[in-house]
């Protein structure tokens, strides 16, 4: 009876993490800030391993924690290559703001 | 985990962790100064370790502390360090009727997946003792997920190696 998720109920979790996903689409569609942009998307995993985890406890099934490390690996893969464009765009560009980087409407 | 205290004093514990999440999530998106948006994304994914641990995920919850609060957040800061400029107008108003309607949507949906997700009934008692220690999960990982663990370490190089070339500078004195 000392468990959390049994005193407390596991859609506590699943809702906090859909709370977080939404904090971080709000991020990425309101911030002009690439850095910013990229930081409301290792959000958004966040969230979805708090989900995919949340549904490993409920299953008792161990699968959903590989599942989350596996994302964790990718998420690190893909903060690696976003932050080398965003460097290499303010070399040639002199800022990071994604309202301006329009050359490519043209 | 160690009995409680009192009846609902988890609860108090979960209210609180998830209050941090959800505060830190807010400032990180709304902080001018990147440095301190940094900061706050680590204290929101400290945040998110604690709740792994509350879900017997223990081995996550210390993978998130070293690769994402540790290694990631390292790397944002030093990129942050490199162009560190404070934005004049930070919050992108251009476009704000589709935005707004992005964001009317983003409520609508997000409150009937809180809908469908609250009726997800809980499991019964605890799970087994092994649940979430790093001897299952490398069991998991070697015999089922053996492929997928391979094709990360491939990805982790490509990104590595694409992540050299993208940011490399000698193209631009190539070109100066």
């Amino acid at each position: 009876m000392s468990d959390v998720v049994w005193n407390l109920g596991i859609h506590h979790f699943l809702a906090l993490a859909v709370v977080l996903f939404a904090i971080g689409v709000v991020g990425v569609l309101f911030r002009r800030n690439a850095l910013i942009v990229l930081m409301s998307i290792e959000l958004m995993m966040n969230a979805a391993n708090l989900t995919v985890l949340a549904f490993a406890r409920r299953h008792g099934d161990v699968r959903g924690h590989a599942l989350a490390m596996i994302v964790i690996a990718i998420a690190a893969a893909e903060a690696a290559v976003g932050l080398a464009i965003v460097v290499g765009v303010f070399r040639a560009a002199r800022h990071a703001n994604i309202d301006r980087l329009t050359s490519l409407k043209h | 985990m160690n009995p409680a205290p009192g009846p609902n004093a988890e609860a108090v514990f979960f209210w609180l962790i998830a209050l941090l999440c959800v505060g830190g999530a807010l400032a990180t998106i709304s902080r001018r100064n990147a440095v301190s948006a940094v900061m706050c994304l680590v204290g929101t994914l400290f945040a998110t370790a604690v709740l792994y641990v509350m879900l017997y995920a223990h081995f996550i919850a210390i993978i998130q502390v070293l690769v994402y609060a540790g290694a990631v957040m390292v790397l944002f800061v030093f990129v942050v360090m490199i162009l560190n400029k404070e934005e004049e107008e930070p919050w992108a108003l251009r476009g704000v009727i589709g935005k707004g309607i992005a964001g009317a949507a983003l409520v609508y949906f997000s409150g009937r997946l809180i809908g469908l997700l609250w009726r997800v009934p809980s499991p019964r008692g605890e799970p087994p003792p092994s649940f979430g220690t790093t001897r299952d999960i490398a069991h998991e990982l070697f015999a089922g997920y053996l492929f997928p663990f391979e094709a990360v370490s491939l990805v982790l190089l490509i990104a590595v190696v694409g992540a050299l070339v993208v940011a490399h500078p000698k193209h631009e004195a190539h070109r100066e």
